[in-house]
């Protein structure tokens, strides 16, 4: 359905992308993934045909978005990150006009918006100001949009930012339901959203792609490592020293506080094995051992690995800055994750109060 | 296309810019109408209503880059940009619907202020065939006003700055054959004659005086197409530096 090939993209002699290729096929959930700034946005966006790329191809559905830019853009339905509606309109009217945009017949628009409202469950506030919408709607209705005039593909930014934990469920089932007829591409930095819905991930970071493979796939092809979490009584400095000194243990790290004297602990581990190593050596100098739970390895490691990886290869300059750079994406990112919890609550305090309304 | 220009129709009169716009100008125009008669030395009242015009090519200046601060500006601090640059509109086509929306205003206000001739023609006469030039020409200079805020929005994020530019370009517009006639450059021949073909203000006159001159409609026309143009080619430059 959506075919990219070799796509650079330079602002002034910065490269944003650096030769970026891949593949969407027909009913096909595709996982766009990287932490912020790796270029997820503007590859989007140039899949869109919203800015051009500096070199390389987008072919939609057969057409070159650059040659043939009317019949590739009516085969992409697009949610860029920020909903692009307009806040003096009302729903409906939003809709109608932008299946009047896309070009969709005057005489199928009326039905065209009835079902993306429906879709969508926004039917009910068709008649209200987008402005004097919740965020989780106006979200909905940037979605809705997208869906207008049943382009075969689709185009998500980021389509969860600010929807409600409800909200979140339907969107998933809604990208469930819109697999059958269309090809989607979905971003995000958040894995979970990823892993739920999607069939196949790209991973991108600083303009090049990491991964490109099947959910499973990345998963077994990573070194099997081990997350352990421990419950110790006893002095937190000392556990570590006794745990990084067993053989095969990685690194201690996650150290959390839960009465005194008693501290939680993430130990990543070599194999299964070790465990007891860890467990006899901890035992040995006196320490009581609450609880043990082995953490399952999952994609969220198998991203941060692939993030991770330019540094084996790179020099020591690179080195520096990429760990430099990739400390301030992960602070960025759990940012994210706080506000995104906020915005739950929040949101949900919104939509109570709406339909008290 | 079409879709594009009803909406953009539609938001004007959203908020109440359209109507203020309007309301303003048929202000403005009823109250030089009122002077005028007030004036009015003959027992029979009839004109072209031409120094009424002119009075009202200023207030113009300050009106139209009120409708035009919007258009591009508004479009950006929405995030709505994408959402026409990934339809399948090409940028020439959005360029010309947001002016031709705004054109549409401009008539709607003209088509008011016809009241005034037809209220004269009731109680005195009218030399209608110079009002018809006249109201051509006055339509003309409006465009170009359009064309020009439309431009400069484009250049802008700041609705405020945007109208301040616009209001400046026009008027050096405007008054560019009194600056061509000052003492300075009227000393350089080839500059103030140069200088002096881009006056508006000289091309309407030859309109108030109920003459259709092909160089002066040419000369609107190149004026309206010159800043369409760069118009369409700054949006089309943003494209390419956005992310």
């Amino acid at each position: 359905m959506v075919e990219i090939k070799n796509l650079t993209k330079y602002y002034g002699n910065k490269a944003a992308l650096k030769g970026v290729s891949f593949t969407i096929q027909k009913n096909e959930v595709l996982g766009f993934l990287g932490p912020n700034g790796a270029g997820k946005s503007t590859t989007l966006n140039i899949i869109a045909g919203v800015i051009p790329a500096t070199s390389g191809t987008v072919t939609v559905d057969g057409y070159d978005i650059v040659q043939q830019p009317v019949k590739a853009k009516k085969s992409i339905g697009f949610l860029p990150e920020i909903p692009p509606i307009y806040p003096d309109m009302k729903v409906r009217e939003y809709l109608m006009f932008v299946a009047g945009l896309k070009g969709v017949p005057a005489e199928k628009r009326r039905t065209e918006v009835e079902r993306a409202m429906e879709r969508l469950k926004i039917t009910d506030v068709q008649k209200r100001l987008i402005r004097n919408l919740s965020k989780g709607y106006k979200q909905r209705v940037g979605f809705a949009q997208a869906l207008l005039g049943n382009p075969p593909v689709i185009i998500l930014d980021e389509p969860t930012v600010g929807l409600d934990p409800t909200q979140l469920l339907e969107v998933r089932n809604l990208i469930m339901d819109l697999r059958h007829d269309h090809a989607i591409i979905l971003s995000s930095h958040i894995l979970g959203e990823i892993s739920a819905v999607c069939d196949r991930i790209v991973i991108i970071n600083h303009g090049e792609i990491k991964a490109n493979d099947t959910i499973e796939n990345l998963e077994q092809s990573m070194e099997s490592s081990l997350i352990l979490q421990l419950k110790v009584q006893g002095s937190s400095r000392e556990v570590s020293k006794i745990a990084q000194g067993v053989e095969g243990v990685f690194s201690v790290s996650n150290i959390q506080f839960v009465k005194t004297g008693v501290y939680t602990y993430d130990v990543e581990i070599e194999k299964e094995s070790v465990r007891n190593a860890l467990l006899s050596a901890l035992l040995q100098h006196g320490l009581e051992v609450l609880e043990v739970s082995t953490e399952k390895k999952n994609l969220e490691q198998v991203f941060t690995k692939l993030v991770n990886q330019k540094n084996s290869d790179g020099g020591l300059q690179e080195l520096l800055a990429e760990l430099r750079t990739e400390s301030e994406a992960a602070d960025a990112e759990d940012d994210g994750h706080k506000d995104d919890a906020g915005e739950f609550s929040e949101e949900a305090g919104d939509d109570a109060a709406e339909k008290e309304e | 296309m079409f879709a594009l220009y009803k909406k953009e129709l539609h938001s004007y009169f959203l908020s109440p810019i359209a109507y203020l716009v309007i309301a303003f100008f048929t202000a403005t125009f009823s109250l030089t109408f009122v002077m005028d008669i007030s004036n009015v030395t003959s027992s029979v009242y009839e004109f072209s209503f031409s120094s009424i015009f002119y009075v009202n090519l200023f207030y113009f200046i300050i009106l139209l880059p009120l409708l035009t601060m919007r258009t591009f500006a508004e479009e950006r601090k929405n995030g709505t940009e994408t959402l026409l640059l990934s339809s399948p509109l090409n940028v020439t086509q959005i360029v010309l619907a947001k002016f031709l929306a705004a054109a549409t205003i401009l008539l709607t206000m003209l088509v008011v202020s016809m009241i005034y001739p037809v209220i004269t023609a009731m109680y005195g006469r009218v030399i209608w065939a110079s009002l018809f030039c006249t109201y051509i020409g006055f339509f003309l200079f409006g465009l170009v006003c359009i064309a020009v805020g439309t431009c400069i929005s484009s250049l802008t994020e700041m609705p405020i700055l945007s109208i301040l530019i616009s209001e400046l370009v026009m008027l050096l517009l405007l008054l560019m054959d009194n600056l061509s006639a000052t003492a300075f450059l009227s000393s350089i021949p080839v500059l103030s004659d140069i200088l002096a073909w881009f006056s508006n203000q000289s091309k309407f006159y030859t309109f108030s005086q109920g003459l259709l001159q092909f160089s002066d409609i040419f000369g609107y026309v190149t004026e309206i197409l010159v800043f369409l143009i760069w118009t369409i080619i700054s949006v089309e430059k943003r494209r390419w530096s956005r992310r």
